[in-house]
């Protein structure tokens, strides 16, 4: 009998090998996900819900309300997108136009840089399959998959049998945590944890640098040289290195150019990958979908045709500066995940909540519209955290409307 | 009389560094709004020298403050061999994004897992509802 597999959109690894059970359009049960995953794949529910104002309506109506505060709005922000297909996020780009509106998503405070640098080929990557398949040194830095990815290591990074690693993990492969904290990840990594001081990578990525180059390794935090020169000896001799990099260690840097020099010299004596830990199912593929667009990966404001690009442009700065006089957050709940001093901002303007789930911003959101769950409830195709493509379909069918769905008919009454 | 009272709680200062925690990641999912997503989001693990010096017992509650915010979480030893005193850990919650900085310096990014506050004994407070 041929098997029935689904993708698991509940984390950037879009998981493709699940198998559920279900009865009338309800999943029962989920097999080989991951205890996210299953959450994430039980979690689709009953009743549709369109609200204006915390009250009940038609669909027609919260769309039209919908399309009338993104017309009389100057310059209204779309946000969110990270769990919506390819599909949506073109949908939303075409809308941000239509719309004059500034456009950003999560990876403006998150990943954004680096994904950005790597579709313009600055750094060396691979795939999923080839960390499998292939690599022998391992390298977490301020990521913490056990938790944010949980099938990460047992799927694809270091406890499976690869085609040129069938002796595993045992014998060969070394898996590295450079970390403020002893993660599980860290944990799992035994003797082969660093554990740094909160702000104290890029004065580690310097001093390993120094030990690849056989100089002696100098921290301010004094870090124990003989440590950093072991790591040194284990990077290496690395015939294929992946680093796996994490919001720990973005946030500690200042901009990216540690990370190239760290790349410049581990490809100078070995082999090294990098792979951004991409959390949100299809933040990458927002990032690929609007680069494609405007060569730019995120914060962006349309207008009259031409595309403006910057830092003010940022879901952030844009909230903390009153520039934007509307708001559409699609699959996203800022009022959650920004700091209360910026998202407080919302609450002066109309916001569109689009979002499968009730959130603290759907909550105060002048219209919301419940959606179908995006890879449970709705199909597409989306990229995962490693670049590679994956295309879904729906686990069950659902009465809910897709984001999809809404963005098409919200952008024909714009 | 309690005279106990009128003498100034214990209050440190402390960093704050957010984490992801699986278990609170899958309660965020089943219902955002449910006491599990609080209990595992609205809690700060704190070095045990710190956590004797605000005299208190696990699961006592703690206010957090700083000029961004203010919080009410539950408290408890973090577990770590290696010393962290005037570094506490927090799961990145609604919670933790209350004491967030807006400053950026104009960058885009707020400085999320850089959290500075001070902790004292929140002397029986409830811990913080999820609302605006
Ligand atoms: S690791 Fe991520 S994609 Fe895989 S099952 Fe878990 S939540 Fe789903």
């Amino acid at each position: 009998m041929e098997k029935n597999y689904y993708v698991c959109t509940g984390c950037g690894l879009l998981c493709d090998d699940i198998e559920v059970e279900s009865e009338k359009n309800i999943i029962n049960k989920v097999y080989t996900a991951c205890r996210v995953g299953v959450a994430h794949m039980k979690n689709a529910k009953g009743e549709t819900n369109f609200l204006v104002d915390n009250k009940p309506v038609d669909e027609a109506t919260a769309v039209r309300e919908a399309a009338s505060i993104l017309k009389n709005a100057k310059n209204p922000l779309i946000f969110g997108l990270g769990t919506s297909t390819d599909e949506t996020q073109k949908l939303a780009i075409e809308l941000a136009k239509k719309t004059n509106a500034t456009l950003d998503d999560t990876s403006s405070f998150c990943l954004g840089p680096l994904v950005e640098a790597l579709l313009q080929d600055k750094l060396k990557t691979c795939t999923l399959e080839d960390v499998r398949n292939k690599a022998d040194v391992i390298i977490f830095w301020g990521a913490d998959p056990s938790d944010s990815h949980p099938r990460h290591l047992s799927k694809h990074s270091y406890f499976p049998r690869g085609s040129e690693k069938q002796k595993g993990w045992e014998e060969e492969r070394t898996a590295i945590a450079i970390d403020v904290r002893k993660s599980h990840t860290a944990k799992i990594c035994g003797n082969y944890f660093f554990q740094i001081p909160p702000g104290g990578d890029t004065e580690f990525i310097d001093a390993l640098i120094a030990a690849l180059s056989g100089k002696l390794p100098k921290t301010s935090y004094k870090y124990p040289p003989k440590k950093i020169l072991e790591l040194a000896n284990i990077l290496k001799g690395a015939k294929f290195g992946v680093i796996f990099a994490g919001l720990g260690l973005i946030y500690s840097l200042e901009d990216l150019e540690p990370v190239f020099r760290l790349m410049k010299v581990l490809n100078e004596k070995a082999n090294f990958h990098l792979v951004p830990m991409v959390g949100h199912y299809n933040m990458r593929g927002f990032n690929e979908n609007l680069f494609a667009e405007t060569g730019y990966v995120n914060r962006v404001k349309f207008e009259d045709g031409i595309v403006k690009h910057g830092p003010e442009y940022s879901v952030v700065e844009s909230l903390k500066a009153k520039t934007v006089d509307a708001a559409l957050i699609i699959g996203s709940d800022p009022l959650s995940s920004l700091p209360r001093s910026v998202s407080k901002n919302l609450l002066e303007i109309p916001v569109i909540s689009i979002d499968p789930c009730e959130t603290l911003t759907s909550k105060h959101a002048k219209i919301y519209i419940n959606t179908a769950v995006s890879g449970v409830e709705a199909g597409g195709s989306a990229t995962r955290m490693d670049g590679t493509k994956v295309s879904f379909k729906p686990v069950v069918e659902t009465v809910h409307p897709s984001d999809e769905a809404i963005l098409k008919k919200i952008m024909e009454a714009v | 009389m309690d005279f106990g009272s009128f003498l100034a709680a214990p209050e440190i200062k402390i960093k704050i560094v957010t984490y992801r925690d699986i278990f609170q990641d899958k309660a965020m999912i089943e219902n955002r709004f449910g006491e599990e997503y609080r209990d595992r989001s609205a809690i700060l693990k704190l070095d045990p020298a710190d956590f004797k010096q605000l005299n208190i017992k696990k699961g006592d509650t703690v206010i957090l403050k700083n000029s961004f915010g203010k919080i009410v979480v539950k408290a408890e030893e973090s577990g770590y061999e290696i010393p962290h005193r005037g570094i506490a850990y927090m799961p990145n919650s609604p919670w933790s994004n209350m004491l967030v900085s807006d400053e950026t310096g104009g960058t885009g990014v707020p400085k999320f897992k850089d959290i500075s506050a001070t902790v004292t004994s929140a002397k029986g407070e409830k811990v913080t509802e999820l609302r605006f």
